[in-house]
């Protein structure tokens, strides 16, 4: 059997190969996070690249840095995990969650976006809590000995985003009603930037 | 019986296509919750905390820099100077091109920090390349899944920033020093099977038709990429940089790179460079937060250990145990990602490792390649998944060559858990 002959091409449409592509397959505007996210990105890697640089030109240090830094990247977390939800690219099983027929996979969509949306409203409620205790007992950062709550107030806040935007998965999975081939991401109302 | 409830719970919701971090934060929810009716608040204020302990580590910042890194490689135009200098070393004979492939992601390894992320910068060259010199696209992207899967043993690496998080005593520069040699031998194991393969079935006849780069051009051209890995791993080495200084001070290499030097980067991809390499990072980093709550439920209830005496005592020795710790992670590594493993797993095997005595950093490597493996095995293998969309086959298509590969990386696992050694002679011989 010999191999000579490239392979025959257009066996299978592409499947979109990175977030970019999909991302464009989807006009959904997820704005406010993508400038959050970028910005928070590069404050990050300003900020550390900055400390190496006072390190060896100064001898003094930086340190205080690191408060901020691992405050931002719970930032980016948070808000990088609110457009990955719009985006489908949380890591799940995929052999799961797109094997099967289009309703199934509907439904799997319905109830993970379900799920999210659960476990994120659950958190934001809870920490709400977490930030009024911070503010209570004036608890201050360990570091720079700014109040505490200055940086969990953020918790509740990027914790609903999250919430808000499953539910907007959610109710786009459910205006679906035929299978995913078809262009109806188009036919769903953009969501607004909160 | 929470306990049952927990790990059922977990997998329920994994099946029915939960996102992996919304299961584990539900399931350990929903089990602190039930086993803390009494408290107030059913004690669920430990989540948020928990979530919140679970991120707020300083060494985690290392995962979006490294992940950055990879982004801006992955476009730097570093990758296509590495095969062209590569094949001027080696020539055009027959299965040379799939040989360069494994070295050049091995390389790569030793930028960035993932596999997926190797695995398009490599296929997005190598494919096509090899698809012109006659090789069937199956194969190739066969060949990319394994070799990216390389990546995350070779130093510097995610999956060993994850687990060094997790593991008190196991430093990430020492982790990072044994994964070299493993990692090294991984793609060794890779190339036998994938040059024999390529001899065997005829394949890649074109090449020796395709013209050979001169050798010091190339040099010339890739040295920019050849630096790399020594900036990176030497300069943490000689000191100079933490792991996450060593990563930012490699992103701003690359930009040099992308931006003066290839001029592959213009001003405007900035921002898809940061959004892309944010969202991949928060991804992890949400999982990483969300797997605080699982470990925290797992630890109050109690679970790990009777866990733990019931592997302990159950007749089987120490070596039975690794054994089907070994099937146990393999099987596992097919339908999950690396870093979900060690973040659900870790917890519940250290008081293992801890009666075994064995050597946490050697376990690091061998839990890193087992995960490494199933990272490239069917059905549902991540790193595959990328080289077959890029190949645009069908992943069934690549498993008649893909499972050679994994016999390969097998035999290399099983020599690094018979002989320790090749995973800890270099970081003692670096001091660490």
């Amino acid at each position: 059997m010999s191999f000579l002959q490239p392979p025959e091409p257009g066996a299978e449409a592409p499947l979109p190969v990175d977030a970019n592509h999909s991302a464009a397959l989807e006009p959904r505007s997820v704005r406010l996070e993508d400038w959050l996210i970028v910005s928070v990105m590069a404050a990050l890697a300003l900020i550390t690249f900055a400390n190496v640089l006072v390190r060896y030109f100064t001898s003094s240090s930086f340190a205080w840095t690191e408060e901020i830094s691992v405050f931002l990247m719970i930032v980016l977390a948070l808000v990088g995990g609110s457009a990955a939800v719009v985006r489908n690219q949380h890591i799940r099983i995929e052999y799961f969650a797109e094997g099967g027929s289009a309703a199934r996979s509907r439904r799997m969509a319905l109830l993970g976006a379900a799920a999210v949306a659960l476990l994120f409203s659950v958190i934001a409620v809870l920490s709400v809590r977490v930030v009024w205790d911070d503010f209570r007992f004036d608890e201050t950062s360990p570091g720079i000995g700014v109040p505490q709550w200055w940086y969990s107030v953020w918790l509740p806040v990027f914790s609903a985003l999250i919430t808000v935007r499953a539910a907007g998965q959610f109710m786009r999975s459910k205006r679906q009603v035929t299978g995913p081939e078809t262009p109806a991401q188009h036919s769903a109302a953009p969501e607004s930037n909160a | 019986m929470i306990a049952t409830l927990l790990f059922v719970a977990f997998l329920g919701l994994m099946f029915v296509g939960v996102p992996i971090g919304a299961a584990l934060g539900l399931a350990g929810a929903t089990a602190i919750a039930l086993a803390n009716a009494d408290s107030q608040w059913f004690g669920l204020l430990a989540v948020p905390q928990n979530f919140y302990a679970g991120l707020g580590k300083y060494p985690l910042l290392a995962i979006p820099m490294f992940v950055l890194v990879g982004s801006i490689f992955d476009r730097s135009g570093v990758a296509l100077r590495l095969v062209n200098f590569a094949i001027s070393i080696v020539g055009r004979g027959p299965g040379m091109l799939p040989l360069v492939a494994i070295c050049v992601a091995m390389f790569l390894g030793g930028i960035s920090g993932s596999g997926p992320a190797t695995a398009a910068a490599v296929g997005g060259v190598m494919i096509a390349a090899m698809a012109s010199a006659g090789y069937p696209a199956a194969f190739s992207a066969s060949v990319v899944a394994g070799a990216a899967a390389t990546d995350i043993l070779i130093p510097p690496s995610v999956a060993f920033i994850v687990y060094s998080v997790l593991v008190p005593g196991a430093s990430v520069p020492a982790l990072f020093a044994a994964g070299l040699v493993p990692g090294v031998l991984a793609g060794l194991a890779l190339i036998v099977p994938t040059v024999w393969l390529a001899r065997r079935h005829k394949m890649g006849q074109l090449e020796s038709s395709l013209p050979r780069p001169p050798f010091w051009k190339s040099l010339r051209e890739a040295s920019w990429g050849l630096a790399a890995p020594v900036l990176i791993l030497g300069g943490m080495r000689a000191g100079l940089f933490t792991p996450t200084e060593a990563a930012v001070v490699a992103v701003f290499y690359g930009l040099f790179v992308g931006m003066v030097v290839h001029r592959t980067i213009k001003v405007r991809d900035l921002f898809a460079i940061l959004r892309e390499s944010g969202e991949l990072s928060a991804v992890i980093l949400i999982v990483v937060s969300l797997a605080g709550i699982f470990a925290f439920s797992l630890s109050t209830l109690g679970v790990i250990d009777p866990v733990t005496r019931a592997i302990v005592n159950s007749g089987l020795n120490e070596y039975g145990v690794l054994g089907l710790l070994i099937v146990l992670l393999l099987v596992l590594g097919m339908f999950l990602d690396g870093i979900s493993i060690l973040l659900i797993f870790v917890p519940l095997l250290m008081p293992i490792i801890n009666h075994y005595q064995w050597d946490v950093v050697w376990f690091g490597v061998v839990l890193v390649m087992t995960v490494a493996v199933g990272q490239f095995t069917p059905p549902m293998a991540v790193n595959l998944m990328v080289s077959s969309r890029i190949a645009n086959v069908r992943m069934e298509q690549t498993t008649r060559w893909v499972v050679w590969l994994v016999l390969a990386m097998c035999v290399a696992m099983l020599l690094v858990v018979a002989f320790p050694q090749l995973a800890l002679w270099v970081p003692a011989r670096l001091g660490y």
